[in-house]
């Protein structure tokens, strides 16, 4: 019976291997390594959830990534502007996206990714001109789309993409999934974005650290959480050096331009992933005044220029 | 203000609960349904009472849904009738008048002829006007041999800001109509005489209901409502009695039908905290505080703490304590040679007591598909048993006795 259930889990791309007192299901997803630790005495005990983890953060992945032509997200963008019925899943993320794009005024677009088509970060090309942006301007901004639930009307030239709380939202989804199947203590980690279900079983936190951006490879602050989340913005790798100056790749929907005077990474400590990624990419957007906005939202983080 | 001025940590927090947080939901088309058990026992032989629920909601899509609530009640017992005990045996007349039953010395009398069984069905409709706006409507019928009570309602529920503050307005018109064994007896006349008026009596009552629901963050919200109820006509209870005594002995020398007035005007005022703490455990407190015009003002507080444990297991007990005045025409008993009063009642629901339930509820919930739970309570009423206003072999009599009951529940819900 037992097997029967493991081998409906069992999956070639999922590693699950011991380290120190706890085991480790290894998996790649969204682009990112990901990881779930799991306090647990056997293998057996941790492959279900591993494996569950593994499903789940697929599944999202393959709903709402915008590289697919078979989801959701590839029949809104290429639709002719007429409205479309949207699954409740896909409704929630759209108010949620609402709702952070009046709280944020506008800074969290998810409309805003037809930027990238001016903006080719890691190709070798160089800042974007005024006038590409200009053109592609009109045609952003979560205003300009028709949303009463389940309706979804998207003008045509218009793009949705839930690159921006995709992987922060599959952390919680598996946080949430795997708090329902085991009693263990457990943490996610997918690429630097993590939660942790509670302290270990001896009540000791689980230890991660966020490393300086300034110091590559040397982890710098030693962040201890025994529950809630983390999540980072950054733009250690995604930037064009250019005249001197440094653009990242987190971008002002309202503009088409990265802050000039953002810091390197922001790191947040929050409730949930989603909510500290949102409040990390916007505080990359406040430029200067980042530490300024960060103060103002009582939540313990890391910030590094 | 620009953003950076801005805390929206805790809005940010609250959208995300509603993104996270999702309520288990049926697909569209199916229904769910929830099944119960009801078994409440009084102590000494009182009321009994079985109680199948069947209650089920059906999703039509796009926010849209219709449910519907069957109950049937099936009581059995006896219940007190509002008369003084005695030293002798005293005899009753049944409420139809055809036949008498007695009561042994120093009993309290109740009415064992008590056997009922009520239907009650009610329907509802909900429908979204938009995004934020949201109606409700729903018709009620119940049915018992001697009782039809029909109503119907209306709310409207509109969301404000972002969804973190709900308004609710309704509105609840019901008719009764009730129809004694043996015709409306006349209030404040001798049980003896048998005089009885016409077969059935009606009354109206009309409910107004404002709330105001306000998400405090992604934890814990707060609830008040504000209701207010005017009822007019038939109040009076034709089964129940007050004794007439003798001024020094304290005998019973005659039984009167009571009397009430016949309106009612009632407000209540309830608050509700609901916390769901970081293990997952939820804490809820609630305070209702309710006054009318016949001087019962009540009390009820009501705590209860959900355990969550693995695979979906949970623990919650309940505490909650009630008390409420008397009403300004409640007696123990009427004093033979002084003047009747326009009103009288010695129904002990209307009499001045304190209540307090404590119970346990465990049940699991497997996944969004069905869950069980079983909860068992223990309800004790009390009031004063030996008032000062006591006479003669009243004084040794238990003029106010207390009512303990169990309460079992068994539930069942599922999806279909």
């Amino acid at each position: 019976m037992a097997d029967q259930r493991l081998s409906r889990y069992a999956s070639d791309s999922l590693s699950v291997t011991r380290r120190g007192s706890l085991w480790v299901g290894q998996f790649r997803c969204m682009a990112s390594p990901c990881e779930v630790l799991i306090e647990c005495e056997s293998k057996a005990q941790a492959l279900e959830p591993c494996a569950l983890a593994q499903q789940e953060a697929m599944r999202i992945e393959q709903k709402f990534s915008r590289y697919r032509d078979d989801n959701i997200v590839h029949r809104i963008n290429n639709g002719s502007g007429e409205s479309l019925q949207v699954d409740a899943e896909t409704a929630r993320l759209l108010d949620f996206a609402q709702h952070c794009f009046s709280l944020s005024d506008g800074y969290f677009d998810i409309t805003s990714g037809l930027l990238r088509r001016a903006w080719q970060f890691g190709s070798g090309a160089g800042i974007p001109r005024q006038r590409e942006l200009d053109k592609l301007l009109p045609h952003i901004g979560w205003n300009k789309v028709r949303w009463r639930a389940p309706e979804l009307e998207v003008p045509k030239g218009m793009e949705i993409d839930f690159g921006g709380i995709g992987k922060e939202y599959a952390v919680d989804s598996v946080h949430k999934l795997l708090k329902q199947t085991t009693a263990a203590s457990f943490m996610v980690n997918f690429g630097g974005d993590c939660t942790a279900s509670g302290p270990h079983a001896d009540g000791s936190a689980w230890i991660t650290g966020i490393e300086n951006p300034r110091r590559r490879g040397d982890a710098s602050a030693v962040i201890k959480l025994k529950a809630g989340a983390l999540a980072t913005s950054g733009d250690v790798f995604k930037f064009i050096q250019q005249g001197g100056k440094r653009y990242g790749h987190i971008l002002n929907p309202r503009t088409g331009w990265p802050n000039p005077n953002s810091p390197l990474s922001v790191t947040i400590a929050a409730p949930t992933c989603t909510e500290a990624g949102i409040l990390s990419t916007l505080a990359m957007l406040q430029g200067k005044d980042a530490e300024k906005f960060l103060d103002r939202q009582g939540l313990k983080y890391w910030c590094y220029r | 203000m620009q953003l950076k001025h801005r805390q929206i940590a805790g809005l940010l927090s609250a959208a995300t609960c509603s993104l996270l947080c999702t309520p288990a939901q049926a697909e569209e088309g199916e229904w769910d349904v929830d099944s119960a058990i009801l078994y409440y026992a009084e102590d000494n032989d009182r009321v009994q009472a079985i109680e199948p629920v069947i209650s089920g909601r059906k999703d039509l899509g796009d926010e849209e849904a219709v449910s519907f609530k069957l109950v049937i009640d099936s009581l059995t017992g006896a219940s007190a009738t509002g008369a003084v005990p005695s030293t002798q045996v005293q005899t009753f007349t049944t409420p139809s008048g055809d036949s008498t039953y007695t009561v042994a010395p120093n009993e309290t009398p109740l009415d064992d002829t008590f056997l009922d069984t009520r239907v009650a069905f009610s329907m509802n409709w909900e429908k979204p006007l938009d995004r934020n706006n949201r109606r409700n409507y729903g018709f009620n019928v119940s049915r018992e041999y001697d009782f039809t009570s029909i109503s119907a309602n209306a709310l409207w529920q509109h969301d404000a800001n972002q969804k973190n503050t709900t308004y609710s307005y309704g509105a609840n018109l019901e008719f009764d109509q009730i129809d004694p064994v043996g015709g409306v007896p006349e209030p404040g006349s001798s049980m003896d005489d048998q005089m009885k008026g016409a077969n059935s009596d009606s009354r109206n009552i009309i409910d107004l209901l404002f709330g105001v629901t306000q998400v405090i963050d992604r934890s814990s919200l707060f609830q008040i409502n504000l209701s207010l109820s005017e009822a007019d006509g038939y109040m009076t209870d034709p089964y129940k009695l007050v004794s007439v005594v003798d001024a020094t002995s304290g005998e019973p020398i005659d039984q009167l039908f009571e009397s009430r007035p016949d309106s009612r005007s009632r407000q209540s005022l309830y608050g509700k905290y609901k916390k769901t703490l970081g293990n997952d455990d939820v804490f809820t407190a609630s305070y209702r505080y309710m006054t009318d015009d016949w001087g019962v003002d009540s009390n009820t507080f009501d705590f209860t703490y959900r355990l969550k444990f693995n695979q979906g297991y949970f623990l919650q007990p309940r505490l909650r304590l009630y008390d409420q005045s008397a009403a300004d025409f409640y007696a123990y008993f009427l004093v033979d040679g002084e003047s009747l009063p326009g009103d009288v009642s010695a129904d002990y629901r209307l009499g001045e007591m304190e209540a307090t339930t404590v119970g346990i509820k465990f049940g699991r919930e497997y996944d969004q598909q069905h869950s069980w739970s079983f909860r068992l309570e223990q309800y004790v009423q009390t009031g004063e048993s030996s008032p000062s206003e006591a006479i003669g072999q009243l004084r040794n009599q238990d003029l106010y006795p207390d009512v303990t009951a169990i309460i079992a529940q068994f539930n069942y819900s599922f999806v279909f």
